[in-house]
């Protein structure tokens, strides 16, 4: 298994380098990524021969996981008040239900975080508001 | 998690190569090379795409044969799952013992039985896990899991995956598309 015997993502516990990194949800990577295979759409002929599999088994998994399409939309959602890990993870998986949220970042209501029951509710509310009229 | 991350990798340039003067573009194409052939890094995950040039260093030679290594540092798109993390992916293999799930460019999460606790196996032509509210786990289907554990290969470059359904808001989901590339 990872050397690193600590990390636990439910935690955010995921090392000083990639907390200090900008995480990305699916859409945002599905943007690039499809902006690449296009300009090789537009080199080749045949562009799948000329992306790796990570390539192509990322491009097919972002653009079926992705929750929003608008790239403004995206930016909306950056705004809150979340560490960045927190925030891909709710943009990705798009929970209902507050409870729903904790149970997939329980780190949002570690003790100590100001983010209570009503908080979060109007975050999601929000977030299902931007992807409703995105 | 898909991360963008600030990586350092030394290009070595053969001799061969240097009878004029080494361009950027030279030095970027030989790096975009060596990072498709490095594939992943235990550290930083999946390489997907190198989005920004932060700098090329001076070249210094290695031997007496002229080899030059040049440093560069640059940005690129990765994937990396961490354990405690939900993810979703699509069933590719099923058996008794449990289930296979590919997650982008991670071709196995297995999930076992043993952490399907609340379904049963069902065998048969189409074989499939189900519970008692008739939720189904068969070929196809995506599953949002909790990564337990991971692992990485260091003979193929990849990265495995022990997945568990046995929490709140994780199993079986229904989202349109399907797995495979639109074109």
């Amino acid at each position: 298994m990872s050397g690193e015997e600590e990390e636990n993502a439910a935690e955010l516990k995921i090392g000083e380098e990639f907390l200090k990194a900008k995480c990305l949800m699916n859409c945002e990577v599905a943007l690039i990524l499809e902006h690449k295979y296009e300009q090789l759409q537009q080199m080749s002929d045949d562009p799948m021969n000329q992306v790796s599999q990570v390539f192509e088994k990322s491009l097919q998994y972002v653009k079926r996981f992705s929750r929003y399409k608008n790239p403004d939309a995206v930016r909306q959602v950056r705004e809150y008040q979340l560490a960045e890990f927190e925030l891909c993870v709710l943009g990705n998986l798009c929970p209902e239900t507050v409870e729903e949220a904790i149970a997939m970042v329980p780190s949002i209501k570690t003790k100590g975080r100001a983010h209570d029951d009503d908080a979060i509710e109007r975050m999601l509310n929000d977030l299902s508001l931007i992807k409703k009229f995105e | 998690m898909f991360f963008e991350v600030e990586l350092q990798r030394d290009v070595k340039i053969n001799a061969t190569n240097l009878d004029k003067p080494v361009s950027r573009r030279f030095i970027l194409a030989c790096l975009l090379d060596n990072l498709f052939k490095e594939k992943a890094s235990e550290d930083h995950g999946y390489f997907l795409a190198v989005t920004r040039l932060k700098s090329i260093g001076k070249g210094n030679v290695m031997d007496e044969s002229g080899n030059t290594v040049f440093t560069v540092v640059f940005t690129c798109r990765t994937f990396k799952p961490f354990p405690g993390e939900e993810l979703q992916g699509v069933v590719r293999y099923i058996s008794q013992h449990g289930v296979l799930l590919k997650c982008g460019p991670v071709s196995n999460a297995f999930l076992s039985a043993w952490k399907m606790s609340k379904y049963q196996y069902i065998p048969g032509k189409k074989p499939a896990f189900l519970n008692n509210e008739l939720s189904k786990i068969e070929k196809g289907v995506v599953v949002c899991f909790l990564v337990l554990a991971v692992r990485w290969i260091n003979a193929s470059r990849d990265f495995e995956m022990l997945a568990s359904v046995d929490a709140d808001s994780l199993g079986p989901v229904s989202l349109p598309g399907s797995d495979e590339l639109e074109l």
